[in-house]
C-alpha cells in the first residue's frame, strides 16, 4: 500500500469529517467562520456562499445573529430534525436511551459521547455520527503510521460499515431537506457538500478496501 | 427554500474528487467540536438491564399492577451514556445511573375544567432508605392512561402541576392580616389553621344562632373553578344558607339560558369523536377551554376519520388556522347566522327532492304543538310582524309553513350585512353545504365567546340549537349533540350515609338576593359578578327592602374559594372598594394555593392543596359516557401505602404535606368537616354538626376514607367492582379509587331520552321515585306528570312520544321546546322561540337582543368592538401564575389584536403602545382606559379588536415579611410584575413599576423548593406588556341571562409620552352608573302580583330551596 497516500487521503477525509460534523453540531463561531473563509480551498465548496452578497456587506456579528444563527435553529432545532432514528423508526421518535442503535456501536468501539458538550439530545445527531467518521478516521491514521495494515484494513471495514448502515441510511434524506428548508448560502451549500462528500466517502472507502485490504478478506 | 442564481458546475463535477481537487491547511482536530472521549473500559457494574429510556409508543404507562413500584432511569441518563456504559447506581457503584422508583398516585389536574386524569409520580425508592418523608419528591405528573376522557394525555397545564406544587412562592402556612392593619395595607402575621378554624368558626357560629331569616344570607361561599362535583354545595346548605356564589355569570351562563330554554339542562354534550362536522364558535374545545385536551383529542379523532371542521370567530384561533372553514362574523351576531342556517333548511331541498328539515325527529321531539296550540302566542307573532297571520290549522304542515315564513327574511343579503361578512359571501355556501353533507353529524359546543360576550348572548344557543334540531342532529346520537347531564355524574357532596344525621340536609328556606336578586329571575346562575354592587348599593337594597323583601346589607363571612373576583370580574376597582368595607364584609378568608389580587384584600389566607394535594370527585361530559375521576393527595398517599399514620385521621392530608415539607398545605374536604364539628357547631345546637361528625365516632369529623367510601357507594358498578376488588377492605369504594383515580361509570351514552321511563309493576321509576300509575296523568301534548311534593302543581316525569313512553328530555314537555311557555309567562314572550331583530328599527325595539357592541354603535373610524374574552391555551384564568413554566410561554402578555387594514389606516404598527378607551352602548358613559401593545395581524376581522383577558396579572409588593418567620415570601414572582395603585372611591389607576424579572432576580434564592428553583436566574421576561383591562371593564348584567356580557365599545388611539404599557386610569363611579343602567333600563323585575322569585322548575343550582324560600309577595 502506498502509505503516503493513504496518509494523506486520510488527514484529509479527516478535514472533511470534522468540517461537516461542526457545521452540522452546532451554530457557527467566529473561528468556525475563518477556518473557512481563510481557506480558498474550502471556500471554494461553499460557492454560493463565497459568492454571498450579505456576506461581505454585513459585519460578522450582524451574519451570525441575523442571518446564520436563525437559519441553524431553524434547520437543526426547529424545523427539522436531525437524527437518525427519527427517519429510521416506524414511530418516527428519537431513540435517546442506551438503546440507540449507534450508541451501542460507540461503546463497541469505546467511544462515549458527551452529549451535554454536543447540546443534542441523542447520539444519533448527524452531527455527532459525523464526528464519528472523523474519530474512525484518526484512529485509522493511527493505524497507519503504525504501519497495521490489519488495523488499517478492520477500521476501513468499520468505517464502510457505518456509512452503509446509518449515515447513508438516512442523512441523505435529511440533508436534501436541510438544502431545501434553508435560508442561507451556508447551509444551502454546506448539505450539498455533506451529501455528496458522503456519498463520494463511500465509494473511496469501498476502492481502498478493494486495493489494499482485498488479500485480508 | 434558498433560491440559488446559478449552480457551479466545477463545484458539482469536483466532488468525486474531494481528496484529491484539496489542498488543506487546517487540521481536522481544531474543526471538530470534540464531542467523544475514548473510554478505557466498561465498568464491571455495567450489566443487561430492563429500563428502556424510550418506550415503543408515546402512549407508553406502566401497568396499573405496577404503579406501586416502578422503576425508571433518572433523566440524565441519556446525557450520562446510558446503564449500559455506567451500570447502575448502588454503594458500589456511586456514579452509576441513578434508578427511580416510583409510586404513581392518579390525580386529577385541577387547572381546567376538563377534569383531565393525572398520575404523580412520587419518587419513593429514597423514602424507603431513610424513611425521613422529606425525601419523598414527585418528579413529575403524566397522564392517568385509565381516564376514558383524556386517555393518559394531557395539555401544557397537566404537566405544570408540579411547577405549581414546587413553586417559590406558594403560601407555606395560614396567613392572617395584621392585627391594627387595614384591608390591602399588605401587612400579614403567620397562624395556624387552628387559629383560623376557631376565629372563623365562632364567627359563623355567632351569625347562625340569631336563627332568624337574615342569619341565613350572611354567608357567602364563593368558587371560583370549582374542579369538583357538589362538595362545595353542601357547606351552605348544611347551614341553611342560602349562600352560594360561582363565578359562572361573568364565564357560561349565557350559553346555559338558551339550553335551559331548549330542553332545562345545563349545557350540551357532542360526541366530537364520531361527528362529520364539527362546528365551532370561537376557539373553544379545539384549542382553549372548555374540555380543552380532551375535546381536542377526539376532534383529531373526528378529523383523521374525515370530519370537516368549521370556526366562526372574528379572530384566527390556532383552530381556526387549521379549519376547513374560518368565517370570521362580527362578534354578537352569531344568532343572525344561524337562523339564516334554519331559513335555508326550512327552504330548500336535497339532490333528491327530499325535505331538509329531519321532519321525523322535528314532528316527534320538538313541541311544536304548544306553540300551535297557543293562539295568544302565535297572535303575538302576528302583531310583532314575526308571521303575516295565524295558521291555518295546529297541525305539523301548518308549523313548518309557520316556519318558512318566521325565517324568510334571515336571507344570504341579510346575514352578509349584518354579520359584516361582504367579501367573502361564498363562505356561508361552503359553510351551508358542509352543514346538510354532515347530515345529523354535527357536533358542537355552544358555550363562551358570542354567549357570554353580548347582551342576548343566550340567543346563540337558542338559534345554534334550531339549525341542529331542524336536522336531527340534537337527537343525542353517535357523531351529533346531546345534553350534559346524561353523561356527568356528580357525588362529591354525597357522602351523608358517612356522617351522624345519615341524610342529605334539608331544603333551604330562604333566598339571598345578593346572589338571586329580582331584577332577574331567570338569571341562569347567580349574579355573583354582581356582589360589590349589590352591597355598596344602599338605594337598592332600600327600594326592594320597602316592597317586602329582606335584601342583606352586608356579609359576615366572606369565602372566596382558589377564586380571584378582583381580578377577573369586570370593575376590579369596585370589588377592592367593598373588600375594604368591614363594615360591609365582616371577615374573609380565601381558600388559595397561591397569592391573587384578591388574597390581598381578605383577613386570611388558607393555603388548600392543587391537583395532587387534594380529595375531589369531578366528572365532566367530554364524551358521550359517565367519567368520574378522583383527585388524591400524592404524598399522602405514598406515606399511607408505606405505613405512615397520621396522628388524628380527620386531618391526615395536612399532616401529610407538613411531615413531607411541602408546608401547611390542607384540603376543603378535611377542613369543612374539622371547622363545622369542633367550631361552627361544637355542642350540636344549630343542628350542623350530625351532617359533618362520623357516623364511626360522633367526637370527631368525617374523615376521608369514610366520606369517600359513602360517595362512592352511589354508583352500583364501582361498588360490586371495589367489593371484588378489595374484599377485606373496610372502605373498599375509596382504595379502589385512590389506587385508579378514575372509573367508566357508563360508556356510549347516546339518545338517552328515548329511553323506556322505567316501570316496575304498576309504578313509574322516575329520578331516584317511584310513582304508581294512578298518580300519573299525561296532557293533551303526552307529556307525563305528576304531583310536585315540593313545590306543588305538577312536574313531568316522561313523556309519550309515537306511541311510546319515554323519559324524554328535562323540560316541562319532555320535548325540546323550540316554543318556551315558561318564559313567555315570565314576561318575555317576544323572544319565546328563536328569532333575532330583522333591521335597524327591530334592533331598538328587540334591544335585549342586540349586542352593546353592535356595529350600529361603531360611528367614528377609531371606534371597535373589543373582543375580551378567548382563552389561551396555556393559562388558567389566575392559577397559572405560580407555574414558571406556563409563565415563560405566556409573560404576562395580552396585546391587541387589529387587523393590518385598521392598523395601517390609523398608522399603528407592531408593537405601538396605543390607549383604549372602554365606553358604554346603554348610559353613554365611559370607563376609562388601559394602556395596550398592538399587533396588527391578518388574524384579525376588521373593525374588531382582541385582547384576552387571561393576562394582565398585577401585585403591589414584591414580598412581605412575616414577624418572627425568617425568610420573606414571595408574592407571584413568576408572572405578576409590581405595580402602583391609586383609589378613591370615584377613579381607580394602576402603574407599572418594575418587571418581574428584576424583582425575582433580587430574591432568586428560593428557601422553599431550592432543587426544583435552582433555575430561578433564567427568568428573562418582564411581564410588563399586559394590562389589567378587566378593572377598565364596566359591568354590562345580561337582562335575562344575568351573565356578564363582557365584550367592550371601544376607541382608540395612540398612546401619549407619558403613557405606558400596563396604565390603566379607570372611573369607577361610572361604571357604577353604568351597572345601574342596564339594571334599570333594561330588565323586567318582580313586580307586584308576582308570587314566585324564579320558575320553580329552573334549577337554584347548588343549595336546594323550599316553596317558601321561592315564595315572594312584592309590595307596590
Amino acid at each position: 500500500m502506498d502509505t503516503q497516500k493513504l496518509k494523506d487521503d486520510t488527514q484529509k477525509r479527516m478535514t472533511l469529517y470534522a468540517l461537516t460534523s461542526r457545521l452540522m453540531m452546532k451554530e457557527v463561531d467566529d473561528a468556525f467562520l475563518d477556518a473557512i473563509e481563510k481557506d480558498e480551498a474550502i471556500l471554494g465548496m461553499f460557492p454560493h456562499y463565497k459568492t454571498w452578497q450579505k456576506r461581505t456587506e454585513l459585519d460578522r456579528r450582524t451574519l451570525t445573529d441575523q442571518y446564520l444563527n436563525v437559519d441553524y435553529a431553524n434547520l437543526f432545532l426547529l424545523h427539522l430534525v436531525p437524527y437518525e432514528t427519527f427517519y429510521t423508526r416506524d414511530d418516527q421518535m428519537i431513540e435517546s436511551g442506551f438503546g440507540n442503535p449507534v450508541s451501542e456501536l460507540y461503546d463497541a468501539c469505546d467511544f462515549k459521547v458527551e452529549l451535554e458538550k454536543a447540546r443534542v439530545v441523542s447520539p444519533d445527531h448527524i452531527g455527532v455520527e459525523l464526528e464519528f467518521m472523523y474519530m474512525l478516521a484518526q484512529a485509522e491514521l493511527n493505524a497507519i503510521e503504525a504501519e497495521d495494515k490489519e488495523g488499517v484494513c478492520e477500521l476501513l471495514q468499520i468505517q464502510k460499515g457505518f456509512l452503509h448502515d446509518h449515515l447513508l441510511e438516512w442523512a441523505p434524506m435529511f440533508l436534501i431537506n436541510v438544502k431545501r428548508e434553508s435560508a442561507t448560502p451556508l447551509y444551502h451549500d454546506g448539505a450539498e457538500l455533506t451529501l455528496e462528500w458522503l456519498l463520494s466517502d463511500y465509494e473511496y472507502v469501498n476502492e481502498t478496501l478493494q486495493a489494499i485490504c482485498a488479500e485480508l478478506q | 427554500m434558498t433560491k440559488m442564481n446559478r449552480e457551479q458546475p466545477t463545484f458539482v463535477e469536483s466532488r468525486r474528487s474531494f481528496l484529491k481537487g484539496t489542498a488543506y491547511t487546517v487540521a481536522g482536530a481544531t474543526l471538530a467540536t470534540g464531542v467523544f472521549k475514548a473510554v478505557a473500559e466498561t465498568p464491571a457494574e455495567a450489566e443487561e438491564t430492563r429500563f428502556t429510556a424510550t418506550p415503543k409508543t408515546l402512549s407508553f404507562y406502566p401497568p396499573l399492577e405496577q404503579w406501586d413500584s416502578f422503576k425508571e432511569l433518572d433523566g440524565n441518563d441519556w446525557k450520562r451514556g446510558g446503564v449500559g456504559r455506567n451500570g447502575v447506581q448502588n454503594e458500589k457503584n456511586p456514579d452509576g445511573i441513578k434508578v427511580n422508583e416510583f409510586m404513581l398516585v392518579p390525580t386529577v389536574c385541577s387547572n381546567c375544567e376538563a377534569q383531565c386524569g393525572l398520575t404523580a409520580w412520587v419518587e419513593v425508592g429514597e423514602y424507603k432508605r431513610t424513611k425521613n418523608p422529606r425525601d419523598l419528591r414527585v418528579k413529575k405528573y403524566m397522564g392517568n392512561p385509565l381516564h376514558a376522557g383524556s386517555r393518559g394525555r394531557n395539555c401544557a397545564k397537566g404537566y405544570a402541576s408540579l411547577s405549581q406544587m414546587y413553586d417559590p412562592d406558594r403560601i407555606p402556612f395560614p396567613l392572617k392580616r395584621a392585627p391594627g392593619s387595614k384591608r390591602g395595607e399588605g401587612k400579614w402575621i403567620r397562624t395556624t389553621w387552628d387559629e383560623a378554624m376557631a376565629t372563623i368558626g365562632k364567627k359563623i357560629h355567632d351569625t347562625l344562632k340569631t336563627g332568624d331569616e337574615m342569619s341565613r344570607k350572611l354567608f357567602m361561599y364563593h368558587v371560583g373553578r370549582p374542579n369538583e362535583n357538589g362538595f362545595g354545595h353542601r357547606i351552605p346548605h348544611s347551614m341553611g344558607c342560602d349562600g352560594y356564589d360561582s363565578h359562572t355569570n361573568i364565564c357560561s351562563a349565557g350559553a346555559r339560558q338558551g339550553t335551559l330554554q331548549w330542553a332545562n339542562d345545563d349545557r350540551n354534550s357532542p360526541d366530537w369523536a364520531n361527528a362529520k362536522l364539527i362546528f365551532l364558535q370561537s376557539s373553544h374545545a379545539a384549542d382553549a377551554g372548555h374540555y380543552f385536551q380532551q375535546s381536542a383529542g377526539f376532534i383529531a379523532d373526528a378529523r383523521r376519520k374525515g370530519a370537516k371542521l368549521v370556526v366562526i370567530d372574528p379572530r384566527m384561533s390556532n383552530s381556526a388556522g387549521m379549519a376547513d372553514l374560518w368565517l370570521p362574523i362580527w362578534p354578537g351576531t352569531e344568532a343572525a347566522l344561524y337562523l339564516y342556517l334554519a331559513n335555508r333548511i326550512v327552504h330548500e331541498k336535497d339532490r333528491n327532492g327530499n325535505d331538509l328539515i329531519n321532519h321525523a325527529f322535528v314532528k316527534h321531539w320538538v313541541n311544536w304543538d304548544q306553540l300551535m296550540k297557543d293562539k295568544e302566542q302565535l297572535a303575538l307573532m302576528v302583531s310583532k310582524g314575526y308571521i303575516s297571520k295565524m295558521p291555518q290549522d295546529d297541525s305539523y304542515e301548518s308549523f313548518v309553513e309557520l316556519l318558512k315564513e318566521l325565517y324568510a327574511p334571515y336571507t344570504k343579503e341579510f346575514v352578509v350585512k349584518e354579520c359584516r361578512i361582504e367579501g367573502y359571501e361564498h363562505k356561508l355556501d361552503e359553510l351551508f353545504e358542509m352543514f346538510i353533507d354532515a347530515g345529523d353529524k354535527i357536533a358542537t359546543f355552544l358555550w363562551r365567546s358570542g354567549t357570554i360576550g353580548h347582551r342576548g348572548g343566550w340567543m346563540n344557543t337558542r338559534a345554534g340549537f334550531l339549525t341542529l334540531a331542524l336536522r336531527g342532529a340534537l337527537r343525542g346520537d353517535i357523531g351529533g349533540t346531546g345534553m350534559h347531564h346524561w353523561h356527568v355524574v356528580s357525588v362529591n357532596g354525597k357522602g351523608d350515609a358517612a356522617t351522624v344525621a345519615g341524610k342529605r340536609p334539608p331544603r333551604v328556606d330562604v333566598w339571598n338576593e345578593l346572589a338571586w336578586p329580582p331584577e332577574y329571575p331567570l338569571s341562569s346562575y347567580e349574579m355573583s359578578f354582581l356582589l360589590p354592587h349589590l352591597l355598596l348599593d344602599d338605594e337598592w337594597r332600600k327600594k326592594w327592602n320597602a316592597k317586602g323583601l329582606q335584601v342583606p346589607e352586608k356579609l359576615a363571612v366572606w369565602v372566596p374559594r382558589m377564586y380571584n373576583p378582583v381580578w377577573i370580574n369586570p370593575d376590579g376597582f369596585r370589588w377592592i372598594e367593598a373588600l375594604k368595607r368591614e363594615d360591609k364584609v365582616e371577615l374573609s378568608f380565601n381558600l388559595s394555593p397561591t397569592w391573587s389580587e384578591t388574597n390581598w384584600f381578605c383577613d386570611y389566607v388558607l393555603p388548600v392543596g392543587l391537583a395532587g394535594e387534594r380529595h375531589d370527585q369531578s366528572s365532566e361530559p367530554t364524551k358521550p359516557a359517565k367519567i368520574l375521576a378522583f383527585k388524591n393527595p400524592a404524598l399522602r398517599v405514598a406515606l399511607e401505602k408505606n405505613g405512615w399514620k397520621p396522628k388524628d385521621p380527620t386531618r391526615a392530608t395536612l399532616e401529610a404535606h407538613m411531615a413531607a415539607g411541602l408546608g401547611e398545605i390542607w384540603e376543603e374536604v378535611e377542613f369543612w368537616a374539622n371547622i363545622m364539628v369542633h367550631h361552627v357547631d361544637p355542642d350540636g345546637s344549630l343542628g350542623v354538626r350530625k351532617f359533618w361528625a362520623s357516623k364511626e365516632d360522633p367526637s370527631r369529623a368525617v374523615t376521608i376514607p369514610e366520606w369517600y367510601q359513602a360517595a362512592f357507594d352511589h354508583i352500583p358498578n364501582l361498588r360490586e367492582a371495589a367489593k371484588r376488588k378489595y374484599p377485606n377492605s373496610k372502605y373498599p369504594n375509596y382504595e379502589m379509587m385512590r389506587d385508579m383515580g378514575t372509573w367508566l361509570v357508563e360508556d356510549n351514552i347516546y339518545k338517552p331520552q328515548e329511553r323506556p321511563l322505567k316501570k316496575v309493576g304498576n309504578k313509574y321509576i322516575a329520578h331516584g321515585h317511584e310513582f304508581d300509575e294512578s298518580e300519573v296523568e299525561k296532557d293533551e301534548f303526552g307529556t307525563l306528570l305528576v304531583h310536585d311534593h315540593v313545590f306543588g302543581g305538577k312536574k313531568p316525569i316522561g313523556v309519550e312520544v309515537d306511541g311510546k313512553i319515554v323519559q324524554g328530555w328535562h323540560s316541562l314537555s319532555g320535548k325540546l321546546e323550540f316554543y318556551s311557555k315558561w318564559f313567555a309567562e315570565w314576561k318575555w314572550p317576544e323572544y319565546a322561540v328563536p328569532i333575532y331583530p330583522r333591521n335597524e328599527k327591530e334592533r331598538k325595539e328587540m334591544v335585549h337582543l342586540v349586542t352593546q357592541v353592535h356595529h350600529d354603535f361603531m360611528q367614528k373610524e377609531n371606534e371597535f368592538a373589543l373582543n375580551t374574552i378567548f382563552r389561551l391555551p396555556y393559562n388558567i384564568h389566575t392559577r397559572s401564575v405560580n407555574s414558571k413554566h406556563l409563565m415563560e410561554i405566556s409573560q404576562n402578555h395580552n396585546p391587541v389584536w387589529i387587523s393590518t387594514a385598521d392598523a395601517k389606516r390609523l398608522g399603528i404598527k407592531r408593537g405601538d403602545a396605543i390607549k383604549v378607551t372602554i365606553e358604554d352602548t346603554v348610559s353613554g358613559l365611559e370607563s376609562g382606559y388601559f394602556i395596550a401593545m398592538a399587533v396588527p395581524t391578518e388574524g384579525q376581522m376588521p373593525g374588531v379588536l382582541s385582547c384576552s383577558h387571561h393576562a394582565g396579572r398585577w401585585k403591589l409588593k414584591n414580598a412581605v415579611e412575616i414577624p418572627g418567620f425568617k425568610h420573606t415570601l414571595g408574592v407571584m414572582g413568576l408572572g405578576a410584575p409590581l405595580y402602583e395603585m391609586s383609589m378613591d372611591g370615584k377613579v381607580g389607576t394602576l402603574k407599572p413599576k418594575q418587571g418581574l424579572d428584576k424583582g425575582m432576580q433580587e430574591r432568586r434564592d428560593s428557601w422553599q423548593f431550592k432543587e426544583f428553583n435552582k433555575d430561578l436566574d433564567n427568568i428573562w421576561w418582564d411581564g410588563l406588556s399586559g394590562s389589567w383591562q378587566n378593572a377598565v371593564a364596566a359591568p354590562h348584567p345580561d337582562p335575562i341571562a344575568g351573565n356578564h356580557a363582557w365584550h367592550q365599545k371601544v376607541r382608540i388611539e395612540k398612546a401619549g409620552p407619558d403613557d405606558q404599557i400596563g396604565d390603566i386610569w379607570v372611573n369607577y363611579e361610572n361604571n357604577f352608573k353604568v351597572y345601574q343602567a342596564w339594571r334599570d333600563k333594561l330588565t323586567r323585575p318582580l313586580a307586584p302580583g308576582d308570587k314566585l322569585r324564579r320558575p320553580v322548575h329552573l334549577k337554584r343550582p347548588a343549595v336546594p330551596l323550599t316553596l317558601k324560600a321561592y315564595s315572594v309577595d312584592i309590595k307596590a
